[in-house]
């Protein structure tokens, strides 16, 4: 067994497991193509039936009443005004301020996480001693109760009332905040990434690593030049949906600031024009930008990665 | 030798050590606090000087925070089980065959987890109220099984590509029945990924709030979070901090016995599968 | 997080939530998906007047079960559980209230909702003979924050005030004006005592607002006029704004003011940072039970004024119940509301859970006057109370002041007042967004 493994993931990329996967690929497809398509679909087809059924009211309502002057109070009242709304938001410092703010912790945290992540999921995989107990103990803070974790924080940076802050008031200053924000994040998200990025290392072989190390490859050279590599979809997958979490970050601004020093991120100002200030058009207006944001940043990742991003048709062992 | 072996065990022991510092040092915070009489709350030590249960005696005597610890591992249990099916099917499919629709099933679903959820609160009620699903275990069981759909697809899809299926193929030849072949070969191979899929799923489905607070309304179907923040202070000014800090040492509990069970099952998908020598 | 109430000792905490009537419409369908777990074994009698917000407080289950005992199976009052904070409350009701759901009948409504309920017609309007019994021997102000364009639409359930705090050793007499107070505070720090701070929330929330509030009243200042059709922001606004800088910046209140709630003030007031504090009736038991050497040293008086010998107004709090537009049973869920704060009951509410009562004559009694020590303060300061800004657009209008003016210490009089102005026309023409 270890020999066809051996055979099937040379070191270094594997071209030729990904022609024969081509080879293997092409014939099969002139053999059964109806059919394959036939299977793709029926196995999609619950997955995708459950995410119609409950998603595509909600998202095609919100685009709807962005496009009115709406109030969930006078629900008889509402006046169509085609984009309107969107320049209202698009024109607004507001806007603006809390676009800059989430942009800022997305891109700081989800760095600090990917750096923070691949340590810990090398820990974890590689640790010799204690290995179950370093495993689910990594993933404790994760576990936690969001709203839980950051009133925690809270209380700890308050002034006097917390042992971290000790006489300072850091949630007072814009920065401090921020910074206090973004550490609730990560040490939340971290366990996340590593735990996706540790099933990927569990992909790679081992003897991969022994072979590259009698070739004389140093450990970091093993690691880009093994590792990364074989990690990278689950690296993409992971950094994608943390990126896509992080930049609605709502819970821990919520209880740690309540947006107080200009810390309000966008999905915390569409919460206060949607659900305090009930004004529906507003609120769908950014919830609809928002949205558009995050595709787009999830279309230039796909892009960036290519081959790595499932549903694209080059990459993979087939 | 001997040597080599006893400082790298020196050097994992102490990793392993900043390890459970990164992890508890925030989290014996919480305990700290589930801990403090009201007399020494506020008085800014990480230890509590003296020790009292009263949070957790006041939490368990609360019937709606039983109920909803039912709720929430029956509700995510479930969820998480028929996520992992159809996103299996779903992950299978994307990474290993070639079908029309492949680019829209993967576009959709992360549709699904780039919208904003707070817009998706009120419609997500209507549509509740309206077929009678409103505040029960399915009424919060098919949302959950939505988000947690897009993160399925996504990691298993990544794990399956990663696969390397001409082993499959390899031992057919050798003389094993397909279902031999994907028991012994495949499955191993694939369990890392589906673990830890799950472990994600359960822990996202486990700390959801929004939904668990807006689609409910009786403790029918409320789930821990939600019950948390229906605890009441002794005045509507002073917040109950002890028994927040108690349930959320209580709900972690659960999932630390859910990761423990599983990350072995991890640690399995290694050892013995094809790949390991 | 608009006001409620005070004081509950420490035992009635394990018992507050423990039984809580759990039958329901989705009863029938969770059970055939929980089997056995579900407890709808019996359902209750008659016609059920569900009842959301206010039915979690200390000791209330024993009111709905009076109440029920005696409407003798005319209805059942099912108390349902709502969040705690106040948002959450709102946010729950307005969702359901939206969807035209018959399944509230009775809401247990923040004194600051009733002009939005009532212009959203989810909420109805009491009629002559309902209106005369709900306001009969209620305080006036408590009366008005259940009335919207001169029309009732709620019954007033009990109310709250502020009070000044502060520690009797330190201050043998309590400041009459803020400025004292500021220079008293500025005194103590001169004196090198460690304990001079000015307590006070100034966090950016809803406790906020009402600090502010304080201050427009004291001044005389609007910031909406009565059909809340036009701002009215104006010089009296800025003078009140300068007061709020004022005392946000003369270095006598907490570095971490701009965030502060209550349970906050109240940790400082309890760890001896503050002299003085400006909090609800709660901190006395709460004090009492967290220190009791503080709670000994603790002195109360009204709210300073801004010129000596006036009456403070102050802010008030509380909660109305609210009959549903779309309760089937609007006349049993009217009865259950009466009998749950008849004089009786109230009594037993406020010296239970520390909801001061809006039955002005319960102030003298003795049991009133035994929870409350300071129950003559209080009444004094809730004859002249005034509500804060009365206007559907309130919850607007709160984030819009409480995001304008923080952090307290950095508020520029002049030019927030004229944003404020500009801000708040803007929401009442329903344009601009919110921050």
């Amino acid at each position: 067994m270890s020999t066809q493994a051996d055979l099937s993931r040379p070191a270094g990329g594997g071209h030729d497991a990904d022609e024969e996967a081509v080879a293997i690929a092409r014939k099969r497809a002139s053999e059964g193509k109806k059919a394959e398509a036939k299977l793709g679909m029926m196995l999609c087809a619950p997955a995708a039936l459950v995410m119609v059924a409950v998603m595509a009211y909600p998202i095609a309502y919100a685009f709807w009443l962005s496009l009115f002057r709406a109030d969930l109070r006078t629900p008889d009242q509402n006046e169509f005004v085609g984009l309107s709304n969107y320049v209202t938001v698009l024109s607004s410092p507001i806007w603006w301020t809390a676009f800059g703010v989430t942009a800022f912790i997305t891109v700081v945290s989800v760095i600090l996480e990917l750096v923070l992540g691949m340590l810990l999921a090398i820990v974890m995989h590689r640790t010799i001693i204690g290995r179950g107990l370093v495993r689910t103990s990594a993933l404790v803070p994760y576990a936690i109760v969001t709203v839980v974790a950051a009133f925690s924080w809270r209380f700890a940076w308050s002034q006097d009332l917390g042992w971290l802050a000790g006489s300072s008031a850091p949630l007072t200053d814009r920065w401090s905040s921020i910074a206090i924000i973004i550490l609730a994040e990560v040490w939340k998200t971290v366990p996340f990434m590593a735990l996706l990025l540790m099933a990927g290392l569990a992909l790679v072989p081992e003897d991969l690593h022994k072979a590259a190390a009698m070739d004389g490859g140093s450990a970091w050279q093993r690691f880009w030049m093994i590792t990364v590599p074989l990690v990278m979809p689950s690296i993409l997958v992971a950094v994608l949906f943390r990126t896509l979490d992080a930049f609605r970050v709502f819970d821990n601004i919520f209880v740690l600031t309540s947006g107080a020093n200009e810390t309000s991120s966008v999905s915390m100002v569409a919460y206060n024009n949607l659900i305090r200030g009930l004004n529906l058009g507003i609120g769908s207006t950014m919830s609809v930008l928002i949205f558009i944001t995050i595709a787009i940043i999830a279309v230039v990742f796909t892009k960036l990665f290519g081959a790595a991003a499932p549903g694209s048709d080059e990459g993979g062992r087939r | 030798m001997q040597n080599e072996t006893g400082k790298s065990k020196l050097m994992w022991l102490v990793i392993d050590l900043i390890v459970l510092l990164y992890a508890f040092i925030p989290v014996f915070w919480i305990i700290s606090l589930s801990l403090k009489d009201s007399a020494t709350l506020n008085d800014g030590n990480y230890f509590p000087r003296s020790i009292t249960f009263e949070s957790y005696q006041q939490i368990f005597a609360n019937n709606d925070f039983t109920r909803a610890l039912i709720n929430s591992i029956g509700i995510c249990l479930i969820a998480t089980f028929i996520a992992l099916l159809l996103g299996t099917f779903a992950a299978y499919a994307v990474a290993r065959l070639q079908f029309p629709g492949k680019k829209i099933i993967v576009g959709m679903s992360l549709m699904v987890s780039m919208f904003p959820q707070i817009a998706l609160v009120t419609p997500l009620f209507r549509i509740e109220t309206a077929v009678g699903i409103f505040d029960t275990w399915l009424g919060l069981i098919i949302p959950y099984i939505t988000f947690a759909m897009p993160l399925a697809i996504y990691t298993l899809s990544a794990f399956f590509r990663e696969i390397p299926w001409e082993l499959e193929k390899a031992a057919k030849m050798d003389g094993a029945t397909p279902f031999q072949a994907f028991r012994q070969v495949i499955a191993p191979l694939a369990m890392p990924g589906v673990f830890t899929t799950a472990i994600l799923v359960f822990i996202s489905c486990w700390n959801d709030f929004l939904f668990a607070l807006s689609l409910t309304s009786t403790s029918a179907a409320r789930t821990v979070p939600a019950a948390m923040s229906y605890f009441q202070g002794a005045t509507t000014f002073e917040k109950p901090t002890g028994p927040i800090a108690a349930a959320a040492v209580v709900i972690t509990i659960p999932i630390v016995i859910f990761v423990l069970l599983f990350q072995r099952r991890i640690v399995a998908g290694l050892t013995s599968g094809a790949v390991k020598g | 997080m608009a006001a409620r109430e005070t004081a509950a000792a420490s035992h009635d905490r394990s018992t507050r939530r423990r039984r809580r009537a759990r039958w329901g419409v989705a009863c029938a369908v969770s059970a055939a998906l929980v089997g056995g777990l579900s407890a709808c074994a019996s359902g209750p009698e008659g016609t059920v007047i569900n009842l959301y917000g206010g039915a979690s407080q200390s000791g209330f289950e024993k009111i709905i079960a009076e109440c029920n005992a005696a409407a003798g199976g005319k209805y059942t009052i099912v108390g349902n559980l709502t969040p705690s904070d106040a948002d959450g409350q709102r946010e729950q009701l307005v969702r359901r209230l939206a969807a035209k759901d018959a399944g509230m009948d009775l809401l247990g409504m923040d004194v600051t909702w009733t002009a939005e309920f009532a212009e959203a017609k989810w909420i109805r309007e009491l009629d002559q003979q309902q209106t005369q019994a709900a306001t009969a021997g209620v305080l006036k102000p408590a009366v008005e924050t259940a009335m919207w364009q001169d029309k009732m639409y709620a019954i007033p359930k009990h109310t709250n005030v502020q009070l000044l705090w502060y520690r009797k050793s330190l201050v043998p007499t309590p400041p009459k004006t803020w400025d004292e107070m500021i220079q008293m505070a500025q005194k103590l720090k001169a004196d090198g005592q460690k304990t001079y701070q000015i307590g006070i929330t100034g966090g950016q929330y809803e406790g906020y607002v009402v600090n502010i509030n304080n201050f427009l009243n004291m001044y005389g200042a609007t910031v909406v006029n009565e059909d809340s059709t036009q701002a009215t922001v104006g010089d009296k606004t800025v003078e009140a704004l300068a007061m709020m800088k004022k005392v946000a910046s003369s270095g006598v209140t907490s570095a971490s003011l701009s965030n502060n709630q209550e349970p906050e003030i109240f940790a400082e007031l309890q760890n001896g940072q503050s002299a003085f504090s400006v909090n609800w009736p709660y901190v006395y038991a709460a004090m009492g039970e967290a220190s009791p050497e503080v709670q000994k040293d603790l002195g109360f008086a009204p709210m300073p004024t801004i010129k000596a010998g006036e009456e403070p107004k102050v802010t008030l709090g509380g909660m109305n119940f609210a009959i549903s537009q779309y309760s089937k049973h609007p006349q049993e869920a009217y009865e259950a509301a009466m009998c749950m704060r008849d004089e009786k009951h109230q009594l037993m509410h406020s010296t239970a859970s520390g909801e001061p009562a809006v039955l002005e004559a319960l102030y003298k009694t003795p049991e009133m006057q035994k929870v409350y020590p300071m129950a003559d303060e209080m009444l004094k300061e809730l004859q002249n109370a005034s509500p804060r800004p009365v206007t559907p657009l309130y919850q607007n209008i709160s984030t819009i002041i409480s995001s304008t003016l923080s952090p307290p210490g950095s508020i520029n009089p002049q030019a927030d007042a004229q944003e404020l102005q500009e801000k708040i026309q803007q929401a009442i023409d329903g344009k601009g967004i919110l921050p």
